[in-house]
């Protein structure tokens, strides 16, 4: 349960969100999408909501559709025209990497494979907002660290504002502008803000190599453990 | 041992098993109205075919489970999806299949044959009435199980009812359907034999009991080994589609 969380995404920012277990981040992506609604509250979008995109921690391709058909759905749903959403499939499917695998279908893809699909996905509609539910969770550590280093450079490129979830302390730190921290739920709120000093655009298995990285990992730390501690 | 040569074992192990039975049979050791030997029945089935009787039985057999079948599918997808959409359907519905899943549906047979009398119709309502009980419930229970997570992917790339509907619903049905289309077809074929061994004048089950009630077992061999060719045949048609059909799988 979620109570009184009250942030911002800028434009053109990435903002990390972490707390502890059940204190609502996922809820509060949910709401900010629309497929859950705020008991109390409101969710101000300065984006359409066709503009908002997200991706969650299972790729949730839809198995009987190539990985191309998967990532032109996103588009024929919104009325652009089959022959062009083919295109625009192929095209994002290359720059992720996948060109030659566009005919696969899902289950003839690695993981690491499937996530990019739903990547492709989601960034062929043009999002203006990306929600990313600990999208990169259930990857090993190296199709991992270089999915995480693909997403930043893609979000930069597109000039993508994104609002991750994340239980990984490194990732957000290596991905984000800011961090939110939540507090322990029930009536989770918004305990901290804390800016990361490091420069964009960066690459974010560098960015674990600056001088600033680690001071500000132990805080968030800290932080977090405390709450983690304070269950009811 | 290799798995790669099961098949030559298997076959050998038939072979030795039929030769054992033919000498077994020639040499008096069995006796012919109970156990007549792999020759005899092999002489009943080229006679069936030689002689040509055999074409009408099968077309009364297959025409009889065919149209079971397919109205079975499209009744059994039908009642489905109603079922798991609408509420009152399921409440009214669910008892009656639950029913007729509990009991050897093959004891309406005696009724269907009260009902439309001996001829076609009452295989057809036989082969039907087992086909749509088995689809209903893949269908209903799957319908039900739609995972999720499709649906809210679908939901949050812009998809209405509509979009879900083909993109999410209709996949997903026919995935269990045809997952379910062998266990239907032999259904389906159970149902039309059954109907036509209890009152027929055409069909395999009728050749059937015609033999019963002459004592020839070679004859009832035959038809026994003939209904196995043609199911097995069928099931290798409905595996060849449905593997096409679900290749993604």
């Amino acid at each position: 349960m979620l109570e009184g969380a009250s942030l911002a995404v800028g434009d053109g920012q990435f903002v990390g969100l972490v707390g502890p277990s059940g204190s609502g981040k996922s809820s509060l992506l949910r709401a900010v999408i629309g497929l859950q609604q705020p008991l109390k509250g409101t969710v101000e979008r300065e984006v359409a909501p066709s503009d908002v995109a997200i991706l969650f921690q299972d790729d949730a391709l839809l198995p009987w559709k190539t990985a191309r058909d998967n990532v032109a759905l996103g588009l024929t749903l919104n009325d652009v025209p089959r022959a062009q959403a083919l295109a625009q499939a192929d095209l994002w499917l290359e720059r992720l990497g996948l060109a030659g695998f566009g005919h696969r279908f899902p289950r003839h893809l690695s993981g690491g494979q499937r996530k990019r699909v739903a990547l492709a996905q989601v960034l062929a509609r043009g999002p203006k907002l990306l929600l990313m539910d600990e999208p990169f969770a259930s990857l090993d550590a190296i199709v991992r660290a270089r999915i995480i280093q693909d997403v930043a450079a893609l979000v930069d490129r597109e000039r993508i504002s994104v609002l991750l979830v994340t239980h990984d302390l490194e990732e957000a730190i290596s991905l984000s502008d800011h961090i939110y921290l939540l507090s322990q739920g029930p009536r989770a709120h918004v305990t901290r803000d804390y800016p990361t000093p490091l420069p964009r655009p960066r690459d974010p298995v560098r960015a674990r190599m600056h001088a600033a990285f680690a001071p500000l990992y132990e805080k968030i730390w800290n932080d977090l453990s405390r709450e983690v501690d304070r269950r009811p | 041992m290799s798995a790669r040569y099961a098949w030559a074992r298997q076959l050998a192990a038939l072979a030795i098993f039929v030769a054992a039975w033919e000498t077994a049979g020639r040499a008096g050791l069995l006796n012919p109205i109970y156990a007549p030997s792999p020759g005899q029945i092999g002489a009943a089935l080229v006679d069936l075919f030689g002689s040509g009787r055999i074409w009408t039985h099968l077309e009364a057999t297959f025409t009889a489970a065919l149209l079971g079948l397919a109205l079975g599918i499209v009744a059994g997808i039908v009642l489905g999806v109603f079922g798991a959409l609408i509420p009152l359907v399921a409440e009214l519905l669910e008892p009656v299949m639950t029913l007729l899943n509990a009991i050897p549906r093959v004891i309406l047979a005696p009724l269907f044959v009260i009902w439309l009398g001996i001829g076609i119709a009452s295989k057809v309502a036989l082969a039907f009435i087992l086909v749509a009980v088995l689809i209903f419930f893949t269908v209903f229970t799957g319908i039900r199980q739609v995972d999720r997570r499709l649906v809210e992917r679908v939901v949050t790339l812009g998809g209405g009812r509509w979009a879900l509907v083909r993109h999410v619903y209709l996949p997903s049905v026919a995935a269990w359907v045809l997952g379910g289309l062998k266990v239907a077809v032999g259904f389906a074929f159970t149902g039309a034999v059954v109907g036509e061994f209890v009152a027929a004048s055409r069909g395999l089950g009728y050749l059937l009991s015609f033999a019963q009630s002459t004592f020839n077992s070679a004859l009832m061999m035959a038809i026994v080994l003939l209904i196995m060719v043609v199911v097995l045949v069928i099931f290798a048609l409905a595996g060849r589609l449905e593997k096409y059909l679900l290749r993604w799988n």
